[in-house]
């Protein structure tokens, strides 16, 4: 009798593991365009507002504090440090938020239409994890101790977001329009002219 | 009109924008609220008559956009002193004195709706952090002319 509920349970244990194999894969491919437009608003984002070196620069930049140490009273230099901490916040939370769009992007769906590596993926998966803990840190540590009190892991972070930006633009590439030129280029060559 | 020559239509009013007009907007601030100024709120749309008869109306209105953006850009990126010196002299050029400047533009922050459309909004809020810093640092000024000057002689002590 025992091992009768026993064989029952691994056999209900084996269809649950066969059902949730069968939904991952009918995650529908044609559907999902939206998920393909977010995560190429979350690169977008990430490459062209959050992550442009002279931005992060700015922002960490240790020059304006001097100034205003140098210049002005110790309530501006308050003020000062407030404004930075809530910029500094701000940035380190919408890059974690686009992250994990990105990340989200990759577990769903990206697996249908990009050709990564295994290497590759788990690469990915590893700079995922990381980096969301790292802001996840940064985050705490910024609220803590003020926007000047960790640089370095201010580039740590803005390096890792730059190299998932990286790969996760090879998933994404065939949502880029084809170039004139190489339209132009395949006419010179014996194409049809376009 | 296709499009590689529409864009070097929008390059060639673009270039004529830098030449005639923007040569004589220095700063990066001035730019800005000036080429704010030459949008429509209620459209989104940049209106410049002599550029409009010189190219297009799409290619002024396109260049007007590029060079608002450019110089928001810059704004962004210069430093807390940098733009400490642009506010003042800003300040300076308009007929106000500079205690109403800083008044008004405490109260009615006009700079935010000088940039450009589809800035990002983390640079924006940076800029206007930068700009309500920069304004406390002039009032501070207003208020204590020594502070943040070279001085020639030592601040008066009330130590004697």
């Amino acid at each position: 009798m025992t091992a009768l509920i026993i064989y029952l349970l691994i056999g209900a244990g084996l269809f649950l593991f066969l059902l949730v194999m069968a939904r991952r894969k009918n995650t529908p491919v044609e559907g999902c365009g939206e998920e393909f437009v977010q995560a190429r608003h979350a690169l977008r984002a990430l490459q062209l507002g959050l992550l442009p070196a002279n931005l992060v620069e700015r922002i960490f930049d240790r020059g304006d504090f001097a100034y205003v140490t140098a210049e002005s009273s110790r309530e501006i230099c308050k003020l000062f440090l407030a404004e930075r901490k809530r910029i500094s916040l701000i940035w380190v939370g919408r890059v974690r938020g686009e992250i994990r769009n990105l990340m989200h992007f990759h577990l769903g769906y990206s697996r249908f239409q990009s050709k990564l590596s295994l290497g590759t993926e788990l690469r990915l998966a590893l700079d995922f994890v990381l980096l969301l803990f790292a802001c996840r840190t940064l985050q705490l540590w910024l609220h803590l101790r003020g926007p000047y009190s960790a640089p370095a892991m201010v580039g740590i972070a803005a390096g890792a977001a730059a190299r998932v930006c990286r790969i996760s633009e090879q998933s994404l590439a065939f949502l880029n329009p084809v170039a004139g030129d190489s339209f132009q280029n395949d006419s010179t060559t014996g194409g049809t002219a376009v | 009109m296709s499009n590689p020559a529409k864009r070097k239509d929008v390059m060639a009013a673009t270039q004529d924008l830098r030449r005639r007009t923007l040569a004589h907007i220095p700063q990066p601030l001035e730019r800005l609220i000036y080429l704010s100024s030459t949008r429509d709120y209620n459209t989104g749309l940049y209106r410049h008559e002599g550029l409009a008869l010189r190219f297009s109306e799409e290619a002024s209105c396109e260049a007007l956009a590029d060079c608002h953006r450019d110089a928001f850009n810059e704004l962004v990126a210069a430093s807390l002193q940098d733009l400490v010196h642009q506010l003042k002299r800003y300040a300076d050029n308009s007929k106000a004195s500079l205690s109403e400047f800083i008044g008004a533009w405490r109260e009615l922050q006009p700079y935010r709706v000088a940039i450009p459309a589809g800035a990002d909004s983390l640079s924006s809020e940076l800029l206007f952090s930068n700009l309500k810093i920069a304004l406390a640092i002039l009032e501070t000024r207003l208020m204590a002319p020594w502070v943040g000057k070279p001085s020639a002689s030592p601040r008066p002590s009330l130590v004697r």
